[in-house]
């Protein structure tokens, strides 16, 4: 195979700079590892979603009822568009083990009747179902079994309704209703503490007191049916039951929890890729520039032989498509690495049975698309340039540069000496690259304000929610509302050194046509232990007749204080009122909604009765308040704050460091591309001035600081728009996450622009240094033989 | 002689590229006096950048020794001959090597800045008669007015040696003369010991000394007893 003489060059350029091809290849390589791992993130969750929940029959619409009959199931079965309903008992039972002493929770859920056409199947990792006709077999939700290390025919004690009793595992499971698998008063999934368990059904109606009766409904709807329909006609079948108002598919826990990670993954892909690529562009344009310029003559005399301007500009094309292959081999290989660490985590962090990790060539086929698109683009504005001259011009040097700025104004403000003006002129002298090399850089920033900045957030979230507001250590929540006289058996347990009730009612609050489901909480006037917080962070006083809402809440119903509110009591009386909005609150986790507790049992027409009590407890004691809080036949579920504390921020450890790894890398190549192609680019046209220095005995350190105090420029002048750019991006994610579940408090604390610009400083530095070699060796003899 | 500020002796240079082996310089013993204005000739490859880039202390020798006064420059570190070109020598190159990005009065600033006893910038451009160009970047500047600059930077730190590697090459003979001048009176003002390359014989009658060399070797040495004035030499 003949190769032909311009192609050879190609391959020659590529190799003799090879660094400069690599920093730019990574580039454009972190651009498609981050298009293919979002994208191909995205979805793998989606597509694994989807056939999970096709595959095992996941029901569309959810309701609770206090105990309605299973009559009704034949009912609900006549609701239009109702494919097929399943009537479940649904409870909490407390566990019971000696290795635990700590409050731990198992959701009984009834297994489906029939394992094929049922609702909501499970998918049986190990063993067998349990015997129908048997009262003491179960199968335990996968994460559950792990956390405990129970196998099959392993005995566990669990209280339900106050009722011991042990239990065997006869099987390990997943279901698509706990992919999510979030506790009672808990913010992130902690296997250890929550499981879930699935009973025959008789022996679940035995052990709650429901024979001949369900908990809970599930639906299936034709494919199109209105969801909201379907959810009125049910709610209005089981409102004489103690229906609490039935939620769609998107209000279910865990689905909701993995859109919210779909969200992110969705503005991740918009938000990296377009960064990388942008970057690559101008990296590639300026170094193609540079190529250019220097081989002006060259061109010239290829054009002056009979090249055509076509092949010419071919010739520069094929370098640049050359580095975009380069960055699209180690971008794929990349992304599908980062991928299926990326899978990994989720199924630490998702109960999957199965994860079709997509390699849809159309990802593939974008990302390289795209790339190749970005490097183009950057080389053709270079290579224009190549193709307009005409032979003679080209071979003549070029006009030498324009240099008019007379800085008399900035030397004296600086106190610049003649190295100084250079430095400043030479930046003046070619603004867009400049103003390019400090895009770059502040991207890199960027990035890392972008990400670093949650991890400060979260911690204030923390911060604010479980020591300024939720101040208790632990939480009882009462099976059922109990007369207000639970407070003082409360006080007289084990270790409480002070109890503060609150009652929760299921309610619809709406407004106009905006309406949202909820459970509004009752507070002491005063609250102490489990406080309402104004946006301001200062307590709030819970008001004698109206509603305090969260700030979520208030947008999502379009309210303002002074508004009224109607308020539809989903439990009890099931009374209809309408309420005034006395202030607005801060909230940043789900909706909230709270009252005075004595008027919140008056409005909804019950008596004095409370939900639960948030307890003060002796640390000493701990372990007597544990044991009595699990013996008595009220507690619904008890939270401990430490423990949710502890295991949100262990959760958050274990992915901050691979995330902060993965982000440090991307700002990292970035800078590096940008600073070491500057770097090569400057010393390739100021090598001669420099070696003329070192000649008239400038030290090696006094003319690397010429050039280093040109980069040195850049990147500090770089760090202000970095920290502007990542302040918008960073808020724009904001806007983009905040959802029902949660609303993400804005702060970026200055720590998170110290630390992006230190990083990115480190990264420049570095690969300054990489190049001082060759400053250092700049040939002196050389430079005098020679015309420039 | 305490008055010599150069000696070398026996100064050899060999440049190795693979097998092959280049003697640029076969032991060249020189010497020259404070003050004395010598003219180098001789034919291309015959060695004399190479030579006037040792004693520069832009280049180091194979073997052999080159003194400047008290310092063994053949002895030097890279450090070491940083600072002797700093403190000592002034250079003047073909191609004037000037850095575009600084004017005029900039570029002799460059070096001034840096020097232990310099003249102010304004009056080395006046002595080589360019004070009314000093604000003119290099690019805005004939090639016989950037030699000049050139001259004007290398004088303007008071060196004892003015070095000038073919100063009127790249010029035609009018403005050759006007540079030649320039280093005449650069050296009779300032007292720099100079040493001129040159392809252009007529040169020698403006000398105190003309040296030939031919194949890494001085081969003959003429002393002038009455130098010329460069407006009188014919070129
Ligand atoms: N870096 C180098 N590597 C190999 N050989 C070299 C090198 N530099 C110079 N030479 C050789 O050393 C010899 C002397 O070179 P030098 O530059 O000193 O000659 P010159 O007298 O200045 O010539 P000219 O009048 O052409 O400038 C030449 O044969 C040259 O080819
Ligand atoms: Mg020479």
């Amino acid at each position: 195979m003949v190769i032909s003489p311009l192609r050879r060059k190609v391959l020659r350029d590529l190799r003799r700079l090879w660094a400069q091809v690599l920093a730019i290849a990574l580039v454009l390589a972190a651009g498609v590892a981050t298009l293919i791992l979002g994208n191909g993130a995205y979805s793998s969750l989606h597509e694994t979603r989807a056939r999970y929940y096709d595959d095992y029959r996941f029901a569309d619409v959810f309701a609770d009822v206090t105990r309605a009959p299973r009559a009704l199931l034949g009912d609900i079965r006549e609701i239009d568009n109702v494919l097929a309903a399943e009537a479940r008992i649904a409870k909490l039972a407390l566990l019971d083990l000696p290795t635990m002493a700590e409050p731990g929770t198992l959701f009984m859920v009834s297994l489906p009747e029939n394992a094929d056409r049922g609702l909501n199947l499970l998918h049986l990792r190990l063993g067998r179902l349990p015997d129908p006709q048997s009262a003491h077999e179960m199968v335990v939700s996968e994460g559950f079994a792990a956390a405990h290390r129970l196998h099959l025919g392993a005995r566990l004690a669990v209280l339900m309704n106050g009722q011991r009793r042990e239990l065997v595992v006869t099987g390990i499971a997943l279901s698509p209703e706990f992919i999510y698998a979030l506790g009672p008063g808990e913010m992130m999934p902690d296997p250890r503490r929550f499981g879930i368990a699935w009973l025959p059904r008789p022996a679940l109606e035995a052990a709650f007191d429901l024979e001949g009766a369900f908990s809970n409904v599930v639906l299936k709807l034709a494919p199109g049916a209105s969801v909201d329909r379907a959810i009125e006609a049910l709610d209005r079948l089981t409102a004489p039951y103690g229906g609490s108002g039935a939620v769609a598919r998107e209000d279910q826990i865990s689905h909701a929890f993995l859109d919210a990670e779909l969200k992110q993954l969705r503005a991740m892909v918009k938000v990296l890729p377009p960064i990388f690529l942008m970057v690559a562009a101008m990296l590639v344009n300026i170094t193609l520039s540079r190529l250019i310029t220097l081989e002006r003559e060259q061109i010239g005399l290829l054009k002056a032989i009979g090249y055509s301007s076509r092949a010419i500009a071919q010739h520069y094309v094929e370098f640049v498509l050359a580095i975009a292959m380069l960055g699209i081999v180690i971008g794929v290989a990349a992304g599908s690495w980062l991928g299926a660490g990326l899978a990994q985590l989720y199924v630490r962090f998702f109960s999957f049975p199965f994860l079709i990790f997509t390699r849809d060539p159309q990802i593939y086929g974008l990302a390289a698309g795209f790339t190749v698109a970005a490097a183009v683009a950057g080389a053709l504005f270079a290579v224009r340039v190549a193709v307009a001259l005409p032979p003679a011009a080209a071979m003549s040097p070029p006009a030498p540069a324009d240099y008019r700025a007379r800085m008399a104004g900035l030397r004296r403000l600086f106190a610049l000496r003649q190295t100084g003006v250079m430095v400043a002129r030479h930046l003046f002298r070619w603004p867009l690259r400049t103003a390019s090399g400090m895009f770059g850089v502040a991207m890199a920033v960027a990035i890392l304000v972008a990400s670093l900045w949650s991890f400060g957030s979260i911690n204030h979230m923390i911060d604010v929610t479980f020591t300024r507001a939720e101040r208790h250590d632990a939480l009882v929540a009462f099976g059922a509302a109990e007369p207000a006289r639970a407070l003082f058996a409360a006080r007289q347990m084990p270790g409480v050194l002070a109890a503060e009730p609150f009652r929760a009612v299921a309610a619809r609050i709406s407004h106009r046509a905006l309406s949202r489901k909820l459970s509004i909480m009752g507070k002491p006037e005063a609250p102490v232990l489990s406080r309402v917080l104004a946006p301001d962070l200062r307590p709030m006083a819970m008001p004698e007749a109206g509603l305090i809402l969260s700030e979520a809440l208030a947008e999502a119903l379009a309210v303002r204080p002074g508004d009224r509110v109607t308020v539809e009591f989903l439990e009890g009386a099931r009374n209809t009122v309408t309420l005034p909005v006395s202030g607005l609150s801060l909230g940043y986790v789900g909706l909230g909604a709270a009252m005075e507790i004595a008027a919140l049992n008056r409005a909804a027409g019950e008596g004095a009765v409370i939900s639960g009590v948030a307890l003060q407890i002796d640390e000493t004691q701990q372990k007597a308040f544990y044991a009595a809080a699990k013996a008595t036949p009220k507690t619904g579920f008890v939270a401990v704050t430490a423990l949710t504390v502890a295991r949100f921020k262990e959760t958050l450890a274990e992915n901050i460091t691979v995330m902060i790894t993965v982000y440090v890398g991307l700002a990292a190549i970035i800078a590096v591309g940008v600073v070491y192609n500057f770097s090569r680019i400057a010393l390739s046209e100021q090598g001669r001035e420099l070696a003329s220095l070192r000649v008239l005995g400038f030290t090696r350190g006094e003319v690397s600081g010429i050039l280093f105090g040109e980069l040195a420029t850049i990147v500090l002048l770089a760090q202000p728009f970095g920290w502007l750019f990542g302040y918008v991006i960073a808020f724009g994610m904001v806007q983009a996450f905040s959802s029902d579940l949660y609303r993400v408090p804005f702060v970026i604390g200055p720590e998170v622009y110290v630390t992006a610009s230190l990083v990115v400083c480190a990264a420049a530095l570095a690969s300054a240094w990489a190049i001082r070699g060759r400053i250092n060796s700049l040939d002196m003899v050389e430079v005098l033989k020679t015309r420039e | 002689m305490s008055n010599s500020i150069f000696r070398t002796k026996g100064l050899t240079k060999v440049y190795r590229s693979g097998a092959q082996e280049v003697h640029a310089l076969r032991g060249v013993d020189f010497r020259a006096a404070r003050g004395e204005f010598i003219v180098i000739l001789g034919p291309s490859g015959s060695g004399k950048s190479t030579f006037l880039n040792i004693v520069g202390g832009l280049d180091t020798a194979t073997a052999g020794e080159a003194w400047f006064g008290d310092h063994q420059l053949t002895a030097l570190d890279e450090r070491g001959l940083t600072q002797y070109r700093r403190d000592h020598v002034g250079f003047v190159f073909q191609f004037y090597n000037l850095v575009p990005s600084l004017t005029a009065r900039e570029n002799v600033a460059l070096v001034t800045e840096i020097a232990r006893h310099p003249m102010s910038p304004d009056d080395a451009l006046a002595l080589v008669g360019l004070t009314d160009r000093r604000d003119h970047f290099p690019a805005q500047l004939s090639g016989g007015e950037q030699q000049r600059v050139a001259i004007a930077r290398a004088i303007a730190k008071n060196p004892e040696v003015l070095l000038c590697d073919e100063p009127t090459g790249a010029l035609d003979s009018a403005t050759g003369i006007k540079v030649l001048e320039a280093l005449a009176e650069v050296n009779r003002s300032v007292g720099a010991t100079t040493l001129v390359i040159t392809h252009n014989a007529a040169i020698r009658e403006i000398a105190d000394r003309v040296l030939r060399f031919a194949d890494g070797r001085i081969v003959e040495e003429t002393t002038n007893a009455t130098k010329k004035s460069p407006a009188e030499v014919s070129w």
